[in-house]
């Protein structure tokens, strides 16, 4: 939204000492972000008002021969011998006698400014000189279409005056946020957000004339129309005037209205829209006005009616911008006599235009259901400055004043006036203590300044007030203090003056947002400034915070996986196309469906990391890395894993490990992470079960992984046939493993160990054994072997060798043992050796 | 003759000179004997200088400029690398950690009733559309914020109330937004929600705990300020900003949005079972994407999760 400082001036006396720059930092702080501050006074530093003296049509061409008189800006620029200045200018409105508006040469053309910036010169056309140019209201950037060149009303202006001392144009355009005001309707009208501006400054806000008396007056009612809200809940109210549409010609002139209208982004259109548009800045209070004959022939009744309805699913209604819409039963529809006239809130109907032929209008001032509008801008498609406004919920007790005040702008006495409202909104109270403002703000400000600063924005405050007589400090009076104001331990807490002091707020009938106490301290706190609260620091007890589980197995893993082992980590999103889940076999139908992304990419909530990895693979070998291993943690679902007891998706955290490696190497770096995890774990040969789990895995290449005989995942060589489908060569390994279980198993905390004071003796051992012998199980024997010794032991693996065509094949391991009680001697290590031979040639393993 | 071959030399006739002890007078010999060994010592040292001297000269220099030694095979260092968003995710969890705050861990699939209902938005409010949830065909939500926690923080740690204790809890997560993807916007990012409730908790606490946070966490002294805000589950609510601090370049005078923040609604706390008359809150939420930003200075958040080994390989 676009707010013209000037604009807010016009309503509040903002103190001479406080800057523009300032105020601006206080609208920032206090009520809205202010996104952008245009500066308007530089792009119109080149317009002059100017008179055409003389004019004379250019033969062959449209163009006309213009000497014009811009005051005493004549003498900069290249004069003619009888002191005017020469412009081209191929307008079909100019004409000798005029005003019009000259942007002199070295200027930039308005519209233009910021971003292509066009520069005008002096320049020959068609042989003639040209010093710059007349423009349009287009080119001033008060309209869009280029008709004409603006003409000044000469009542308003003479030769030479700057533009923007004409048009107020020396202002500063704030673009605020709408997000943070979506509870805020009366701060979409400039005479709200100016009572926030004064509440800021501590200033008590003057009403204007139209929201000063918001009580309904007694009402002329000549029967023109009656009005029947079929339901308030789509609409509390429902105000409308019938009256003749006064004889107002558009000017010629460029005026004052299309600028203001233009500081806020919209255009002049004719004098009954502009009025409505104007109220609808000002107030807040978007208008709609009817063709109040069509309106009675549409309904085809004698007695016309407007029935304010939901609309019926399918029913139709051709709009004002030519596009006929179907509605929904969430659309409110505004009918004569059930015959739909206009799309609530949102859009007129074509049926019921104010045209040329318009005499009489019926202006209605109304406000809907914002839920209801909410639906219905999104299921059509319409964004206009009124529904806008409608989606914030327009207060119900201003459509009446706003709309007696448009009447009295157009200076007529209407035949008709109604005003249905069903059931009136009561006024909201609200009790608070000057405790309970302090308490929740941590402040200690006292009840009299509690009491002004709700004054000043309207609100009424009564109670049993201390009285002090000392007057509250506006902003230009207050201290100014960093806001980095030191952290203190305690800071003051409830105020000394009348702690207790109970205050009953009634808020003002504008203001939607106020329901609880908490609501009141708010407008307290803000006002007031937050930046003003004094700092401190909660007490907390000395205790070990509670860290989850699954963050500190997280964090841990970081370290090993990435340092120790040093893998990658990655980021991946946790939505997959459909097809990356069906080339790894999976189902994409168990997967929850993401259904209104507005990416064609993002269709199912993944069930799994590795395939995401996978996906990683080929870009990152592409780009010259070889040897990579990379990982991922993160949430995972299916919809066969059921709901949790709150009726919530149960997720997993899993890891998914892929590397540009083979199962063994894959393996080793799987075993020292749970090594180093000091987690023990077990893995054995894909059970058919788990194959199904993860059919990318290639089962004769895989295994599962057990903690506490439960399995916790899998990892293996990927299939040759998914690894094509990502454009890979084989060898290409992966693993997919819950963390769940994992987060939450106990560690071994007492460290295994084994170190003996006697010395310690190291053999090598070969073993021949039958060439389809599990290693594991030869690997177990010695292992018993040793323990069953009462030996301290380490047995490396040192090669497997298979010559071709052998049915047999070679383990060699390095044996290092000692005994815990004494140094062995020669013999007793024979004896030991001999034990081995004899345990493993009982799995038929040979020593050679 | 080398020079270590000169002083084995000189060495060997001083050796010899010993027997002239034998023909000295017996007073005599004590001092002949010390002189002789002060010159051995001196020769020997001599040696041993001049030897270490010889070894030196031989041995070949480096190029240390160069990668590798001529024929060599070039060495490399297989580097690991964790995440740059984990890598801050896990710091803010630390500092937080630190402060006394437990953690709890986000969801990535809600419902209504947590992203929404629980947190005070009225059905069908048009403050919903503000957060452009994703949605499912089941009727869940990928949530768009870590407030969707806030819910199942209160009642998990309610019984601390009352006990006379405090809640404190971050909970860090991954959220979603559906919006187009660009260098500033990202569908999938993370989030770090703070949530405090005690018998005096007021808005002064909150600012407090936040500006410690941010010192905490760029380890200096900052300055703080804020702008009104408007959450539904807060009310108070506001955006707090920090000065930018010195250490990512700032100069003074540049703020930072990092942050909504307020008083935890009344209804809120209902929601889970917290009186509010008894008991007063606060939370916030910021995101954590940003901060890595701010501290790599990069300037595209697509990167996070594109899962390129070149960009992480640059931290």
């Amino acid at each position: 939204m676009r707010i013209s400082l000037n604009a807010i001036k016009s309503y509040v006396r903002v103190p001479e000492s406080i800057s523009d720059q300032e105020l601006i930092n206080l609208i920032g702080s206090r009520l809205v972000e202010v996104e952008e501050v245009i500066d308007l006074a530089p792009r119109y530093r080149g317009c002059y008002v100017a008179k055409v003296v003389n004019c004379e049509p250019i033969p062959d061409t449209h163009l006309h021969l213009c000497q014009i008189d811009a005051g005493v800006h004549n003498e900069d620029f290249n004069q003619l011998e009888n002191g005017l200045v020469q412009v081209v200018c191929g307008a079909p409105n100019v004409h000798a006698g005029m005003l019009a508006v000259w942007i002199t040469p070295g200027s930039i053309v308005p519209e233009t400014y910021g971003n292509e910036n066009f520069k005008l010169s002096v320049r020959k056309l068609r042989g003639y000189e040209s010093n710059g140019m007349l423009a349009g209201a287009d080119e001033l950037g008060f309209d869009t279409e280029h008709k004409a060149i603006a003409e000044i009303d000469p009542k308003t202006a003479q030769p030479g005056d700057a533009l923007a001392d004409v048009f107020a144009l020396n202002d500063l355009i704030l673009d605020v946020e709408n997000k943070s005001l979506t509870h805020r309707p009366d701060c979409f009208g400039l005479i709200g957000f100016a009572r926030e501006v004064a509440g800021i400054l501590g200033i008590k806000f003057e009403e204007p004339e139209v929201f000063r008396e918001l009580s309904a007056k007694t009402l002329p009612n000549s029967a023109k129309l009656t009005v029947e809200i079929a339901d308030s809940e789509l609409c509390p109210r429902y105000s409308c005037a019938v009256f003749d549409l006064p004889g107002h010609e558009p000017s010629k002139y460029l005026t004052s209205t299309a600028v203001f209208l233009a500081k806020a982004g919209m255009r002049s259109i004719d004098p009954m829209v502009d009025l409505t548009n104007v109220l609808m800045l000002e107030t807040g209070q978007p208008l709609h006005a009817f063709d109040y004959d069509k309106l009675v022939q549409v309904g085809g009744s004698e007695t016309p009616k407007i029935v304010v309805r939901a609309a019926e699913d399918g029913e139709t209604l051709q709009l004002l911008d030519g596009k006929t819409i179907a509605c929904t039963p969430d659309d409110i529809l505004i009918t004569s006599n059930n015959v739909p006239v206009a799309l609530a809130g949102a859009m007129g109907g074509k049926n019921t235009e104010i045209d040329a032929s318009t005499t009489r209008v019926v202006l209605e001032s109304a406000t809907f259901s914002l839920y209801r509008l909410r639906k219905t801008q999104m299921a059509h498609g319409i964004f206009s400055e009124a529904i806008t406004r409608f989606t914030k919920g327009q207060p119900a007790a201003i459509t009446l004043p706003v709309l007696e005040e448009a009447l009295h702008r157009l200076g007529i006495s209407p035949e008709s006036v109604i005003d249905e409202y069903p059931s009136k909104i009561p006024e909201t109270v609200v009790k608070i203590t000057t405790e309970q403002v302090n308490n929740l703000l941590g402040t200690a400000y006292d009840t009299d300044t509690i009491i002004k600063t709700l004054e000043n924005v309207g609100f009424n405050v009564e109670g049993a007030a201390t009285a002090s007589s000392e007057r509250i400090r506006s902003y230009d009076e207050e201290e100014r203090r960093d806001p980095a104001t030191a952290v203190v331990a305690n800071a003051p807490r409830g105020g000394s003056c009348g702690s207790t002091t109970m205050l009953k707020v009634t808020s003002p009938a504008w203001r939607t947002d106020i329901h609880i106490a908490e609501d009141v301290i708010e407008e307290v706190g803000r006002l007031l400034g937050y930046d003003n609260i004094p700092l401190s620091l909660p007490t907390k007890p000395f205790l070990e915070p509670e860290v989850d589980a699954m963050v500190k197995l997280k964090q841990e893993l970081r370290e090993i996986l990435s340092g120790r082992l040093r893998m990658n980590e990655l980021l991946t999103y946790s939505f997959v196309h459909r097809d990356l889940i069906a080339k790894v076999g999976q189902d994409p139908e168990d997967c929850y469906q993401i259904v209104n992304s507005i990416s064609p990419d993002l269709q199912c909530f993944r069930s799994e990391i590795a395939p995401s990895l996978l996906d990683k693979v080929r870009e990152n070998l592409k780009a010259g890395h070889k040897d990579f291993t990379l990982y991922e943690m993160n949430q995972i679902s299916r919809k066969s894993y059921g709901l949790t007891d709150e009726g919530t998706p149960v997720t997993k955290t899993h890891l998914g490990i892929v590397a540009t490696s083979d199962f063994y190497t894959l393996k080793a770096q799987i075993l020292a992470m749970f090594a180093e995890l000091n987690i023990p774990v077990e893995y054995a040969v894909l059970s058919s079960e788990t194959a199904g789990h993860h059919p990318y895995l290639e089962p004769k290449r895989s295994a599962e992984l057990f903690l506490d005989g439960q399995n916790i995942g899998a990892f293996g060589e990927v299939k040759a046939s998914v690894l094509r489908q990502f454009k890979l060569d084989p060898v290409i390994s992966a693993a997919e493993i819950n963390l769940d279980k994992i987060a939450i198993a106990p560690r071994e905390l007492q460290a295994q160990v084994q170190l003996s004071k006697f010395p310690s003796v190291e053999r090598d051992l070969t073993l021949k054994v039958a060439g389809d012998a599990p290693f594991g199980r030869i690997d177990t024997v010695l292992h018993d072997s040793l323990s069953q010794q009462n030996l301290y032991f380490d047995i490396t693996p040192v090669s497997i060798y298979q010559p071709t065509d052998s049915a047999t094949k070679n383990l060699s391991f390095h044996l290092k043992f000692s005994s815990p009680s004494q140094t062995l001697s020669a013999a007793e290590i024979s004896a030991i050796m001999d034990k081995i031979a004899k345990d493993v040639s009982a799995v038929g393993a040979t020593v050679i | 003759m080398s020079d270590v071959e000169k002083l084995r030399a000189e060495l060997k006739a001083l050796n010899s000179e010993y027997a002239k002890i034998k023909t000295l007078p017996p007073e005599e010999r004590g001092e002949f004997g010390r002189t002789m060994n002060q010159k051995k010592q001196k020769l020997l040292a001599a040696i041993e200088q001049a030897e270490a001297e010889a070894e030196n000269s031989t041995v070949e220099a480096l190029d240390i400029s160069a990668p590798t030694a001529p024929n060599q095979p070039i060495p490399t260092v297989k580097r690991g690398t964790k995440h740059p968003l984990m890598t801050e995710l896990d710091r803010v969890i630390q500092v937080y950690s630190a402060m006394g705050f437990d953690v709890m861990e986000s969801r990535q699939l809600d419902d209504e009733f947590h992203m929404f209902d629980s947190l005070n938005f009225p059905i069908g409010h048009p403050a919903r559309d503000g957060y452009d949830t994703f949605r499912t065909a089941e009727g869940f939500i990928p949530p768009a914020h870590t407030s969707t926690m806030q819910h199942r923080a209160l009642k998990k740690y309610k019984s601390k109330l009352e006990h006379g204790g405090q809640i404190a809890v971050v909970i860090p997560g991954r959220v979603f937004r559906n919006e187009d993807v660009d260098t500033t916007h990202e569908h999938t990012f993370y989030q770090c929600e703070g949530v405090f409730v005690s018998k005096d908790a007021t808005m002064g606490q909150m600012f407090g705990v936040l500006k410690h946070f941010f010192e905490a966490y760029y380890g200096q002294k900052l300055k703080i300020k804020t702008q009104p805000g408007y959450f539904p589950f807060t009310e108070p609510s506001a955006e707090l900003l920090i000065e930018k601090p010195a250490s990512l370049g700032g100069k003074g005078g540049d703020w930072l949005e990092m942050l909504g923040c307020g008083m935890i609604h009344p209804n809120v706390l209902k929601i889970a079972g917290i009186d509010p008359e008894t008991y007063h809150g606060f939370a916030w939420g910021g995101g954590i994407d940003r901060l890595a930003m701010l501290k790599y200075g990069l300037n595209d958040v697509r990167y996070f999760e594109s899962g390129k080994l070149d960009f992480l390989e640059e931290f």
